[in-house]
């Protein structure tokens, strides 16, 4: 009997690990939530006033700052940067689905790392040979990469880890949400890199919301085809899921089909008809530019001093 | 000067033995208007895109000829070269605008030609005012209507100052008022340049142009003034074109006049006016819906309902943002989730409301405008009987039979869904809809973006089904369509049902909601006319 709980809440566990975060995003915020944080929205505050350059460097800091330094300084700057979404269009409702995401990443990334850690990284990182272990895993589970044993400082890690990448995640969003494709590809043109180049970025700006749109199209058809039908709808998330992926053919072909003529519509527009572009308004560097470039000076400095002082890469990476 | 001087053009898509287009000569005049025309497939978009230079540069295979357009020779001119000599305004807005705000859409062109940022503001300024779309500047070409979204593709190839315009089935995705909007836009551009119009509306469009152009199996059948359309009537119907119908009953009842009155009044005296078409009688109630929707902050988007009849079709119409698409998406639970909606629906005197849409699917079957994007399975026949297998229904294969059977569909069987024509694509979707055993079907703007003869074949299509014992709603902007085949009409309006009742009924009074009769209702609608004059 032990043996199959055992079992039972190893295999649970690991389950949990692969699908929960997506799952509990998909009932928080819904497909269309992901295209709401990947589409922009006109709007009057800093970022919308910001040159798109400024943010690319801004967001290119917040890795190497998150990525240099101890954990709680990459927390900080979650916390500052989910905190200035309440300046954007739609402030709160961005607000809360950037701050579910920080949430689903924060728990995706600590249960991708938890696990699998080798023991002497975690001795490494908290100077001890002492770990706590939370639950033992059944043995075979080593085979998927498993350590015997879920450790509290296992978690600590795989947390302490997820602070690299939520920070950089949400100053992504920020770019997407308060640039136009347009304005991105006048900043990148301006710094040499080549129109068509660029222009696959513009088209993948245009693409990524409307694909959540019509996945979202997709599942909903398939739940009333009988999708899940015979289901409890606890389990509905995992079919929203398996729908989900399932939709993806007839989205991509039906996008590819658009394609053509957004082929058409650029190359008839004189498109690429010389290496570079004039713009209707050139982008220029403003008051807001000058105040976000100074922060960014200031926190390279900031991030110096830190790192003299000690608060570097606070544990080991090779995890 | 010619604009366009076309010899020998032949062209074969990639692996094809029979040429896509095959013209001997034609030639176009500069600022003549001429109006191309043609059943789907028949060759017209083939032929655009040779006088475009999309063929060969952008699509290749075998091309064969000379195409000119103001002494440019289009294969050896490049196509950035060749864009302010011709432009071309595409049929679906959604995917040829690139930009999300307006303004970068329509200064796209002008910015690619290196120009001067005054003469680019200079040039996003008078294709604006051209299209009367100066006071969408400012927003974000996702938040348009379609009509609004087709002016701003139209004003973005105009800032490149083509000397040849072509607009490839420009109203055919959007509503009457949009469709109207376009056609003054026409209307204007006609004293200013040379246009070329693929269009299906040939009664809308024949006020505007001065010649036609009929293509089919990529060759041209007509070419005549459009003064000498009516000597053409029966060949045209006979190739699958919509035309007037005052035409066709004149052209049958040797009447010899082109005017609506007349002909009527002709027809009066002879006693030859056509009879309507046949509408279901009056049954039992199948469904009543009620449907409100509103945002966040409280603003009302829609409050209206409708009433169901067995056997019955339902059109409901409306222009643009009326509410019609938001209130079929309300009752499928298809919204986003930032909409307050709620709504009642009773189901044969049973209550759904508060069924999740899995369970509300196994009577009402959805078919969205996009209905590619519900073909999932790697065989019609999966497709088909995908929901019969979800939802555990014994003995599933009898009732896939019976369907492929009634759609038209055993002889596609194993074929992949996505592989089939536009129509075959259509009726497996709404096969795969009904498996289930609904009760009720409704459809999204099903006759968007069809020509005559598929909306033809839609309608009849529909009319089978109706007689199979269901009940269906559709939403369309298809005035003629709905004439022809629906037994009632709701028209929305800011979100409130306005109109209610029988295609005759409605369209007396509809025009206020921009929606125009059709001329087979006003040619057999003494009252119609008197109301109106």
């Amino acid at each position: 009997m032990n043996w199959l709980i055992i079992n039972a809440v190893s295999w649970i566990l690991f389950f949990f690990g692969a699908a929960f975060p997506v799952l509990i995003l998909l009932k928080a915020i819904g497909l269309t939530g992901f295209m709401k944080v990947t589409r922009y929205e006109s709007y009057h505050t800093f970022y919308y006033r910001m040159n798109p350059a400024v943010k690319i460097i801004l967001g290119i800091m917040v890795m190497v700052v998150a990525s240099v330094t101890i954990w709680w300084i990459g927390a900080i700057m979650t916390i500052a940067i989910l905190l200035s979404y309440l300046t954007l269009k739609d402030g709160k409702r961005k607000f809360i689905t950037g701050m579910f995401l920080t949430i689903m990443t924060v728990i995706g990334t600590t249960w991708a790392f938890a696990p699998y850690t080798p023991y002497v990284i975690l001795q490494e990182a908290f100077h001890s040979n002492h770990l706590t272990a939370l639950w033992v895993w059944p043995s075979y589970f080593t085979v998927m990469g498993y350590q015997p044993s879920l450790t509290t400082q296992g978690i600590i890690y795989g947390f302490q880890i997820s602070m690299r990448f939520t920070a950089v995640s949400l100053m992504s969003l920020v770019l997407v949400m308060t640039s136009t494709p347009s304005q991105v590809l006048r900043s990148l043109n301006k710094v040499g890199i080549p129109t068509s180049l660029t222009f696959s970025l513009v088209v993948a700006m245009r693409t990524v919301p409307r694909i959540f749109e019509y996945i979202d199209t997709s599942v909903k058809i398939q739940f009333m085809k009988g999708l899940g039908s015979n289901a409890p709808s606890i389990l509905r998330p995992f079919y929203m899921l398996t729908g989900a992926f399932s939709g993806i053919v007839p989205v991509i072909v039906f996008l590819v089909r658009g394609a053509k003529d957004t082929a058409i519509s650029a190359d008839t527009r004189a498109f690429r008809a010389y290496s570079k572009r004039t713009y209707m308004h050139p982008m220029t560097i403003g008051k807001v530019d000058k105040m976000a470039l100074s922060a960014v000076i200031l926190i390279i400095l900031m991030t110096v001093i830190v790192v003299m002082m000690g608060f570097g890469k606070g544990i080991s990476y090779n995890g | 000067m010619k604009a366009l001087e076309i010899q020998n053009l032949k062209f074969f898509y990639m692996g094809r033995e029979e040429p896509a287009i095959d013209i001997e000569h034609l030639s176009i005049e500069d600022g003549e208007t001429v109006l191309i025309t043609g059943r789907s497939g028949g060759g017209k978009s083939t032929l655009v895109n040779c006088i475009t230079g999309i063929i060969p540069h952008v699509f290749h295979g075998e091309f064969e000829g000379e195409v000119n357009v103001y002494g440019k020779n289009t294969v050896k001119t490049p196509l950035s070269k060749l864009s302010t000599d011709v432009g071309i305004v595409l049929q679906n807005p959604e995917t040829q605008v690139l930009n999300y705000t307006v303004e970068e859409e329509v200064a796209f062109g002008p910015e690619n030609l290196c120009l001067e940022s005054n003469d680019i503001s200079e040039r996003v300024r008078e294709s604006v005012d051209i299209t009367g779309t100066s006071h969408l500047m400012e927003r974000e070409t996702y938040t348009l209507s379609g009509g609004e979204l087709q002016r701003i593709a139209i004003a973005a190839v105009l800032s490149m100052r083509p000397k040849l315009l072509i607009l490839d089935e420009p109203t055919s995705n959007i509503d009457p008022e949009g469709t109207a909007k376009v056609f003054d836009i026409i209307r204007k551009l006609k004293e200013e340049k040379t246009l070329i119009v693929v269009e299906h509306k040939v009664e809308r469009m024949l006020p505007f142009v001065d010649r036609i152009i009929v293509i089919d199996n990529g060759k041209i059948l007509l070419d005549i003034k459009s003064s000498e359309l009516s000597h053409y009537v029966e060949k045209m119907v006979e190739i699958g074109i919509e035309v007037p119908i005052h035409f066709i009953y004149a052209k049958q009842n040797g009447i010899d006049s082109e005017d609506m009155d007349t002909i009527r009044e002709r027809l009066r005296q002879i006693n030859m006016i056509p009879a309507p078409p046949k509408r279901a009688e009056t049954s039992r109630v199948v469904m009543q819906a009620a449907v409100n929707v509103s945002t966040k902050a409280g603003k009302k988007l829609v409050d209206g309902e409708i009433e169901l009849q067995e056997k019955q079709i339902l059109a409901i119409m409306g222009r643009n943002g009326a509410g019609k698409s938001t209130f079929l998406k309300g009752l499928m639970g298809f919204l986003d989730i930032d909409l307050n909606c709620e709504i009642q629906v009773e189901l044969d005197g049973r209550d759904i409301s508060r069924e999740h849409i899995i369970r509300r699917g196994k009577e009402i079957a959805f078919v969205p405008q996009n209905f590619d994007l519900t073909l999932i399975s790697k065989s019609v026949e999966l497709e088909i009987a995908y929901s019969l297998k979800k939802r555990k229904v014994k003995n599933f294969m009898e009732r896939v039979d019976k369907l492929m059977d009634m759609f038209s569909l055993s002889d596609l069987r194993y074929r992949d869904p996505l592989s089939l024509s536009l129509g075959q694509r259509r009726r497996v979707a709404m096969a795969s809809a009904m498996a289930s055993g609904v009760k009720v079907i409704m459809l999204d703007e099903p006759t968007s973006g069809q020509d005559y003869f598929h909306k033809q074949v839609l309608g009849k299509e529909l009319t089978r089904i109706k007689e199979a014992g269901y009940s269906i709603v559709i939403v369309t902007h298809d005035s003629r369509f709905v004439y022809r085949f629906a037994d009632r009409v709701v028209v929305f309006n800011e979100g409130r049902k306005v109109l209610d009742g029988t295609p005759e009924s409605v369209f007396m009074e509809s025009r206020q909601y921009s929606i125009l009769p059709p001329s087979d209702f006003i040619l057999r609608s003494d009252e119609y006319e008197l109301v109106n004059h």
